[in-house]
């Protein structure tokens, strides 16, 4: 009790930083159109799956290239147990996130006592989602190649987070599990785990002196990680009513998710959002300049692929410029002011 | 106690490979797809080994993840399509075009956009040169479109009287067919890789490029500019694709991700034969495209890459530094 | 950091917002263009658009005052890897939109134009549906698309969602039409018609002589059921699968090993279902390996029915059959599309692009007849169709049943002979007999 009361203090700010960042979102979906909605839904999808990755490659260290293994888990559960089986998806986003936490927890226990660390660990962790991938496209009970696709629901329906009528609603759904994993995340940077994942990251071998076990501390990260990635994509499925192993699964999804984060700031409790919400808005932009471009820029009218080249030129100059993603240049730049 | 046990594992598996292979009427009905299988495997092994090669030597040297080596590939496919398009140029004399003009890409990338994070976590460097690879790739699509294109080697299927005897291509090795474009990719690959060898552990280039590599500090204190080691070594890597790109582009197809296919594999092989290794590169290639076409067989209704991705995790597991590489870390 | 973080996220949300403006901007002009339109028609007064010149679409001489253009939504890969085919589709449907408009546009809604309204999937499923989302709210009373099964089930579900016809031009994908959509209408065969029809010509063309058949195919969703379905109709002709060989379309280099194992079960003949790439990689194999069987024959196959094939592949082409959809090349009008199209965008038209193209006038025709430019409208009509006059190489009506497929919608039995793409079967397609047995290497 004592614990938990020293925990509500300590991350009291957070929390109203929290509370102050919800409010704002939550204004998002008033008055916008449909696709500016998804666009938003979207954003907050992957936001939440970075928040997963946070954990263990932010919090804990372990860089991993192959976060599309958790959110593809997520997402399959959830297609699998609502057409086979008729399970709501709520119960399905839980069922998810614990496959995903135990298949982290054993391909962890594996990589991490064999001590797979940086770089090798990262592309363990590609070859794993690879090899779900290949599999899950082969295996028919998954739909294989062709995928599962979720049948409408028609009308707002709660219980299979279909909301036809009202598409607020699933934003504000996505909106509450990004809450709720910011909420536990504050809570494990503030509690005794939190700290010892950093410690980790910084010094494995310190770590252990100090009495920290490495392995116990990375397995806690990467099942949480894991869990709440598996949210996002169980969310996935429900957002794009179809799954397939290349939605799932693929490499491109790894990177997506991995790349809100480090462009809002590894480590940091906000990276993730911040950097979603700076990337939605630069793929907008880049695309509707592409599409109906002012009159100074006329020549690159509907040339296709462009916005791709831009998005790829804005990420290396942010990746050289602000490496430790936009929360570090503030700091940095807050740092430089102080000095 | 750990390393009897693996050994025991592999002696194992070696033999009840050995069994079923021999032993099954499988064997006797489908020789001529093993042998298919070999063949291809050990032709296609080659190219990788060269791709591969150039990122072992960057991630050995500069210790830096490049991403963009596929897409350095799609840019030397290119080069080599567009000279054989407008001018007529055959791909392999491009070769001489195609092999400096990577390098200086190479060089131009790793002067501009990779030296400011070398010293960054690898994740951002992972991310650099995805940016890089995107930029490429839709490049690419914005000069030449999304339509892929082929060629076909005018004497592709002719036959060449080299005196002693014959050959008429696509030459038949028990029964397994060896085509012309695929065979001189495989022998010029083994040809760069062991003159790039040579380069490595035979000149002075080579005897600081490795000093680079184990020592830098040190290196640096003998004189030697690192820096522009590693803007040479880049530089290297960048050639070794451009030479494996003019050699894939008759018998592939000329798109804009044309190059990507190549580079996971490339990164498998490069953890399989060990980071900075050649011979490791080579052996590494050969035996990742053994594995894809074994899989295709011996694994009917999986993809041709699950069991290389297998093979690349007991790599990652049981033996990180690779067949050839040393231990460290 | 923790006033940075409330600025940077009052920031983010103002940006949200005003990327919000900029859609939405789009959206409100064009909306009221869109809903101008069904106000002002009157269906009973067919009269006065005879009256009208073709290239003024806008003035006439009765009551009908002139409506706004008709918007109809395009999602195809404009960027990516089948940019080539993506641009080539949505060209196609902006040339019928042209033609359509030079002759006076659609006449029981006063001569309106027709508008296409492009979007760019990018390949991606997710991003085609966005942009769905964003034609719907710019107002299309209709959609067509997407050329990729899974781009096609996302959009098609956003489709019937919010009540806007989708006419698929390309998607083969059997299970977009299984979910009791009403808003979805395919115009070319699905998977299963695709193998059973292939199926059916194999027997029909070569009575005894093909028994069993080697099947490789792309592990994809496409390949899959078109082989399924190939393999469950076959059984009905006394036709045998003794081999079925599943490739990674995307990911290969090399179909040797591959083809290797389809000979190695002495076939009557080879079929390959797959796109476009790995078909040319198969043909490479084919020849190489000069595989014994009495021909190779493709179903629903990307490759072995285009120009580019041949022109890429040279006299190794010869004797490829497939048996894919196609236009009706023996059509003189088709002839003529033909001609225009590559005189206008320098690249021959396929069989995808004239898909499109026919979507545009499907939809046309339903426009037509709704006399409503209203998606409800549209669909009802789109419902009702029953189009004669097409482009496309079978013999009955684009008609549409409960589920959204055409009921006529049927592949042709097409083969290199000279050097060139020809309709082989039904025989009163056909502009040349086929050669059968035959491959290009046993011929020589």
């Amino acid at each position: 009790m004592i614990r938990l009361r020293k925990l509500a203090q300590a991350s009291a700010r957070d929390m109203m930083v929290l509370a102050v960042v919800v409010a704002v979102l939550a204004l998002v979906p008033f008055g916008v159109s449909r696709f500016t909605l998804s666009v938003a839904i979207s954003a907050l999808i992957f936001a939440l799956a970075g928040i997963g990755w946070n954990v263990l490659s932010g919090f804990a260290g372990q860089f991993s290239f192959g976060h599309a293994a958790y959110f593809g888990l997520g997402a399959y559960t959830v297609a699998v147990t609502l057409t086979r089986y008729s399970i709501s998806p709520w119960l399905g986003l839980i069922l998810g996130g614990l496959v995903a936490a135990v298949f982290g927890l054993l391909t962890g226990w594996i990589s991490f006592r064999f001590g797979l660390k940086g770089a090798y660990f990262a592309l363990a962790t590609f070859a794993l989602a690879e090899m779900l991938r290949l599999t899950f496209n082969n295996f028919d009970f998954v739909g294989a190649g062709i995928g599962i696709t979720i049948p409408l629901a028609g009308g707002d329906d709660w219980a299979r987070i279909q909301f036809e009528d009202t598409p607020s609603l699933q934003y504000f759904v996505i909106l509450g599990l990004v809450a709720l994993s910011t909420i536990a995340v504050i809570a494990i940077t503030k509690s005794r785990i939190g700290s010892m994942m950093l410690a980790v990251r910084e010094d494995e071998d310190a770590a252990s002196a100090l009495g920290i076990n490495p392995l116990r501390a990375k397995l806690i990260a990467i099942a949480i990680s894991g869990f709440i990635t598996a949210l996002a994509g169980g969310f996935y499925t429900q957002f794009l009513l179809f799954i397939d192993p290349d939605l799932a699964f693929g490499p491109f999804v790894s990177v997506l998710i991995l790349l809100r984060p480090i462009i809002g700031g590894v480590g940091t409790i906000w990276g993730p959002v911040l950097g979603a919400g700076i990337l939605s808005v630069l793929g907008e932009v880049t695309r509707s300049l592409v599409r109906e471009p002012p009159s100074f820029l006329q020549v690159i009218e509907g040339v296709n692929g462009l916005d791709q080249v831009l998005f790829g030129l804005i990420l290396i100059v942010v990746i050289i410029r602000a490496p430790d993603g936009v929360i570090g240049w503030f700091h940095r730049r807050r740092q430089a002011d102080t000095a | 106690m750990r390393g009897r046990l693996r050994q025991a594992a592999w002696a194992v598996l070696a033999i009840l490979v050995a069994v079923i292979l021999t032993q099954s009427t499988w064997w006797d009905t489908n020789q001529t797809v093993f042998a298919q299988a070999l063949v291809s495997g050990l032709l296609i092994g080659g190219v990788y080994a060269l791709v591969a090669m150039g990122l072992s030597l960057v991630f050995g040297v500069l210790d830096i993840i490049n991403f963009a080596h596929g897409a350095l590939m799609t840019i030397a496919i290119y080069a080599s399509y567009l000279l054989f398009d407008n001018y007529g140029i055959d791909p392999y004399v491009s070769l001489l075009i195609t092999i400096p003009l990577l390098f200086v890409i190479g060089v131009g990338i790793q002067r501009f956009a990779i030296n400011p994070v070398m010293d960054a976590p690898i994740h951002n460097q992972l991310l650099l040169t995805l940016g890089i690879a995107i930029v490429i790739e839709n490049l690419a699509l914005v000069l030449f479109t999304g339509t892929p294109r082929s060629i076909e080697l005018a004497y592709a299927r002719n036959e060449f009287d080299l005196g002693l005897f014959t050959l008429d291509f696509p030459i038949k090795v028990f029964g397994a067919v060896v085509s012309l474009p695929k065979l001189i990719a495989f022998m010029v690959a083994l040809l760069l890789g062991g003159a790039i060898y040579v380069l490595i552990h035979r000149t002075q280039l080579g005897a600081a490029i490795r000093a680079a590599a184990q020592e830098p500090e040190g290196a640096e204190m003998v004189g030697i500019d690192v820096r522009r080691i590693y803007t040479i070594t880049f530089g290297i890597g960048a050639a070794c694709v451009g030479a494996a790109g003019a050699l894939v582009m008759p018998f592939l197809f000329v798109s804009p991700t044309a190059g990507a296919t190549f580079n996971i594999i490339a990164f498998i092989v490069v953890v399989l034969g060990g980071m900075g290794s050649i011979p490791g590169a080579v052996v590494g290639g050969l035996v990742i495209g053994l594995t894809q076409e074994m899989t295709q067989i011996f694994v009917p209704g999986s993809s041709k890459l699950l069991g290389v991705f297998v093979i690349f995790l007991a790599v990652l597991l049981f033996r990180p530094q690779g067949l050839f590489g040393k231990v460290q870390r | 950091m923790r006033k940075i973080t409330i600025y940077l996220s009052l920031l983010l949300s103002l940006a949200l917002i005003a990327t919000a403006c900029v859609s939405d901007s789009e959206e409100t002009t064009t909306t009221t263009a869109a809903t101008a339109s069904p106000d002002t028609t009157q269906p009973d007064t067919p009269d006065t658009p005879d009256t009208t010149q073709p290239d003024t679409p806008d003035t006439t001489e009765g009551t009908i005052a002139p409506a706004g253009p008709v918007l109809i939504g395009s999602i195809h890969p404009l960027t990516g890897g089948l940019a080539g085919a993506g641009n080539r589709m949505d060209n196609g449907a902006r040339m019928a939109v042209e033609e359509i408009n030079a002759a006076g546009g659609i006449a029981s809604l006063g001569g309106a134009p027709l508008e296409l309204v492009s979007a760019d999937s990018t390949g991606a499923a997710e991003v085609g549906q966005s942009e769905a989302e964003r034609l719907i709210g710019d107002g299309v009373s209709a959609i067509i698309g997407t050329y990729q099964s899974a781009v096609t089930t996302l959009v098609a579900a956003i489709a019937e969602r919010d009540g806007v016809p989708l006419v698929i031009d390309v998607a083969v994908a059997d299970s977009i039409l299984d979910q009791g959509y009403t808003n979805v209408f395919r115009i070319q065969p699905n998977a299963t018609s695709m193998g059973a029809s292939g199926a059916q010509f194999l027997s029909e063309l070569a009575g005894d002589e093909i028994k069993t058949v080697a099947y490789l195919h792309d592990d994809t969703g496409f390949g899959v059921s078109v082989a399924d379905a190939f393999e469950a109709a076959a059984a009905d002709y006394g036709i045998e699968v003794t081999a079925r060989i599943p490739y990674p379309p995307f990911e290969v280099t090399d179909l040797t090993t591959e083809m290797s194992q389809a000979a190695a079960v002495s076939p009557d003949v080879i079929v390959i279902t797959g796109y476009y790439n790995d078909g040319l990689l198969a043909a490479r194999a084919a020849t190489d390996l000069e595989v014994d069987v009495k021909a190779v024959i493709g179903i629903a196959q990307g490759a072995f029915h285009t120009p580019q094939f041949v022109a890429d592949f040279g006299a190794s082409a010869e004797l490829f059959f497939n048996s894919n959809y196609h236009f009706n090349a023996s059509d003189p009008v088709v002839q003529g599309i033909l001609e225009r199209f590559e005189a206008a965008y320098g690249e021959p038209m396929d069989t995808e692009a004239m898909l499109s193209y026919q979507a545009i006038h499907v939809i046309a025709d339903a426009l037509e007849r709704a006399g409503s430019s209203d998606p409800a409208d549209v669909r009802a009509a789109l419902a009702e169709t029953n189009l004669a006059d097409h482009f496309m190489a079978y013999p009955g009506p684009i008609a549409f049943d409960e589920t959204g497929e055409n009921i006529s919608a049927q592949p042709v039995l097409m083969q290199v002979v000279d050097g060139a793409v020809q309709q082989v079967y039904p025989l009163d397609l056909r502009e040349t007999d086929p050669v059968f047995p035959g491959t290009a290497w046993s011929n020589n």
